[in-house]
């Protein structure tokens, strides 16, 4: 069967997170895509996890991960032989996805201008955590700096708990969402291409895409001039986490006929008739009362079988999903989810696949990822390198 | 220098979605440039335009709510009673003059209205529809619900999030509604190149329970290989440190530091004036800091919180170190940076005024990708839609809305 984007020459110098998810979207649609590493190896091959926790650079987890279905190779951008063949590979390229910083472009042979006048049709997607442009452009960012400078991590915390920093989330988020929009970019500049004919430069920035997602938070302030506080309790309840007798639940019935089921469930105790909690606001307006009712009951219950009961009633409770109960989940498998690669060096790893079904063209795994310069000779050679 | 049109110009997309998930998904393709058209109905309103923040100086209503103003922008709104089969009528002649249908109501919806994929593919072959459901289309959970909060707990990212020794946390958003959205653009775009060489549309399936777990690669394989998941640790990482987000100045206000590397630790001791600590024992190398991390911790909190996040930021970025304040909203808002490379978009809106949204993520060199207009009210652009992409007449029109089908 065929893929959505066979054919489609994708060249990628990226680490970490955002430029090399960016381009795992497209290799797993069927991209050809070629990672180009520096002779040290994209830092994620130093990052776990590791089998055993014993760090190797062709084991990371995260780094298989990310990498699948593309070729590697290594080029060191820091002399003229990489620029020349970063220039010669990128002639046969339809689109490079970078995430050097900045103030490395010029000295990485990374100059749109440059390649542009070399293959017109190339697009060029470049992630920075604050952009090309403006007066934070040079500026570094990890994850915990880019989620903060968006906004989110500020939104993270604990009511009634005010020395308990903003949190961010687990992971390198930003550059997933980074990744994201510079795929969704990339993509609306090769359908520009088709009409055009020419490529162009797509810029991208971590702090933006961020800030792209705060939910309703953000228009609070032009709106009402409100500053969102992590110390805030949630107006409507119950949206709240809950300790059962072998897990956490997340309790879901902001609706009012989600509550009058969920009080059902709970065997219609006398305490869910109380004026304190006669509606959502008034069950978060007196939240603490609520939380300590909710908790006595729950520490009974099972997580699973809490779940199933109130979905069966059509309330959407969710557990709080442990990575084994993702493993292990009837659903998933079902669906066919969790992928197994078998690397030359690693050996078999088990991680998450397809996030979309594309009936036409399927999500397909097709190689694990590169070990590092694993294809140096057979890729240059295709572009007449020696 | 854009002077080439967007990338989906000319494209038309028919978007039955609500909430966030869907919309998200939208947006994008209304930044790219398609014409996007929104099936709305006044029998269920949407849920965020019910939704503060409702501007203080005017009455709320379900054309003023910021939420459904941010995530809407760009797009046009029609209104059709789906509980109608006339309406339904009308929908199917929106999808066939569409080249994308996107919606996000629970699995099986669209089909029961008649609106499902091989209904709509018979009425125009290459038509790609994607269905953004909680748990997706297939498999035994597939009936079940999901609200966007509920994700967030679901796919595992709320068990590995928190501060160390406290329950699982949350992400402060509904995370799983923009993953799932933008994922959901991906497929889209993926799938009209796909079209645009082969002539083939598709049926995209995308549940958004799987699209949040495929950004936590690096805790579902620590279990995978190892049985083990990562504990919960705060701002902390395992290869960075300091690294946290650390109190300032001020009420309330913190600052993000990350020191990724020996190097940055040194430059970072300098702008302490304390450079000594880079060679001292207890700090020198990334082991070291991690070993005493408690007693670093204090030691650059100590500093923090002498200066604003501002002047810490300053300092440290001008060392070449990453560091930035944990903005709020306001300082979102306010931001010199942004505004400068002109992310915020202020649009007239007839019943909210001009007011700062947020805009294009990206920027293009030759396309011309940015906010068309404000956010619709609700029906807002009924008569033209079912006009001029529908191709109904005046007194069809007249005729559908006297029997209330464009309710």
């Amino acid at each position: 069967m065929a893929s959505a984007l066979d054919g489609l020459r994708v060249l990628e110098v990226g680490e970490l997170v955002s430029a090399p998810y960016a381009t795992k979207l497209l290799a797993d649609l069927g991209a050809d895509v070629v990672k180009i590493e520096p002779p040290a190896g994209d830092r994620a091959r130093r990052r776990g996890p590791f089998p055993g926790g014993m760090p190797h650079p062709e084991k990371s987890g995260l780094f298989l991960y990310l990498n699948t279905n593309k070729r590697g190779i290594v080029l060191d951008l820091t002399t003229p032989a990489g620029h020349a063949a970063l220039e010669r590979l990128a002639e046969r390229a339809d689109l490079l996805v970078h995430n050097v910083h900045p103030r490395d472009m010029a000295a990485s042979g990374l100059d749109y201008e440059r390649l542009s006048a070399r293959n017109p049709r190339l697009v060029v997607t470049s992630i920075a955590p604050f952009g090309l442009s403006g007066p934070h452009a040079g500026w570094r960012g990890t994850d915990v700096v880019t989620w903060s400078a968006g906004g989110v991590a500020a939104l993270n915390g604990v009511p009634g708990e005010p020395d308990l920093p903003p949190l961010k989330t687990f992971g390198d988020q930003s550059g997933f969402q980074a990744a994201l929009t510079a795929a969704v970019g990339s993509l609306g500049a090769l359908l520009a291409r088709i009409k055009r004919g020419r490529g162009e430069h797509v810029e991208v920035s971590t702090q933006e895409c961020v800030a792209t997602i705060l939910e309703l938070t953000f228009e609070y302030w032009p709106y009402t001039q409100l500053v969102a506080s992590r110390l805030g309790q949630k107006p409507i309840q119950p949206l709240c986490f809950m300790e059962c007798r072998d897990g956490w639940i997340f309790l879901c019935a902001i609706e009012e006929h989600q509550w009058e089921r969920f009080v059902e469930i709970m065997g219609n105790p006398e305490w869910a008739g109380l004026e304190l909690f006669t509606n959502r606001l008034a069950r978060g307006a007196n939240f603490d009362a609520l939380q300590a009712f909710l908790q006595e009951w729950c520490r009974d219950q099972s997580v699973q079988e809490l779940y199933e009961a109130a979905q069966r009633r059509r309330i959407p409770f969710a557990p709080v999903s442990t990575m084994g109960d993702l493993v292990a989940s009837p659903h998933l498998r079902a669906r066919g989810f969790f992928v197994t690669v078998d690397h030359p060096v690693a050996g078999t790893v088990t991680m998450p696949g397809a996030p979309y079904k594309l009936a036409a063209t399927p999500w397909l795994l097709r190689r694990p990822a590169p070990c590092l310069g694993q294809h140096t000779a057979e890729v240059l050679a295709e572009a007449g390198l020696p | 220098m854009t002077t080439d049109p967007a990338p989906l110009a000319g494209l038309r997309v028919a978007d039955f979605t609500w909430v966030w998930a869907g919309p998200f998904c939208t947006l994008q393709l209304a930044h790219l440039g398609a014409e996007v058209i929104r099936v709305e109905t006044a029998t269920r309103i949407c849920v965020t335009r019910l939704l503060p923040p409702y501007p203080r100086d005017v009455a709320p209503g379900p054309n003023r709510s910021g939420y459904f103003n941010q995530y809407n922008q760009g797009k046009q709104s029609i209104t059709l009673d789906l509980k109608r089969p006339e309406a339904v009528a009308v929908a199917r002649r929106l999808c066939a003059a569409s080249d994308v249908v996107v919606e996000n109501f629970a699995a099986g919806v669209m089909d029961r209205m008649g609106l499902g994929y091989d209904v709509l593919r018979a009425l125009r072959s290459d038509i790609v529809m994607i269905s953004l459901s909680g748990y997706g289309a297939t498999g035994p959970d597939r009936d079940k619900v999901s609200y966007g909060p509920a994700q967030v707990p679901l796919s595992g990212l709320s068990s590995v999030t928190g501060y160390r020794g406290w329950p699982p946390m949350h992400v402060g958003i509904s995370y799983g509604d923009p993953t799932g959205g933008l994922h959901g653009a991906v497929a889209v775009l993926a799938a009209l190149l796909h079209r645009s060489r082969s002539g083939e549309g598709q049926y995209i399936d995308l549940s958004q329970w799987e699209s949040s777990m495929t950004v936590l690669p690096d805790a579902i394989i620590s279990w995978t290989m190892n049985g083990v998941a990562p504990p919960r640790d705060g701002n902390r990482d395992a290869d960075m440190a300091p690294h946290g987000v650390f109190r300032a100045a001020g009420d309330d206000r913190w600052v993000a530091i990350a020191i990724e590397d020996d190097a940055a630790w040194a430059r970072f001791a300098r702008c302490l004036g304390q450079p000594e600590l880079a060679a001292d024992a207890r700090f020198a190398t990334l082991v070291a800091r991690k070993r005493h991390e408690d007693e670093l911790e204090d030691l650059v909190a100590a500093w923090t919180r002498a200066r604003s996040p501002e002047e810490t930021t300053a300092l440290l970025q001008d060392a070449g170190i990453a560091a930035f304040t944990a903005a709020t909203n306001r300082d979102v808002a306010e931001d010199p940076h942004l505004d400068a490379r002109g992310f915020f978009v202020e649009l007239p809106h007839p019943e909210v005024g001009v007011r700062r949204h947020i805009g294009v993520p990206w920027r293009m060199s030759a396309s011309d990708c940015r906010v068309r207009r404000a956010a619709p009210c609700l029906g807002a652009d009924t008569e033209r839609v079912l006009a001029e992409v529908c191709r109904y007449t005046d007194a069809e029109i007249a005729e559908l809305r006297a029997r209330q089908i464009l309710a």
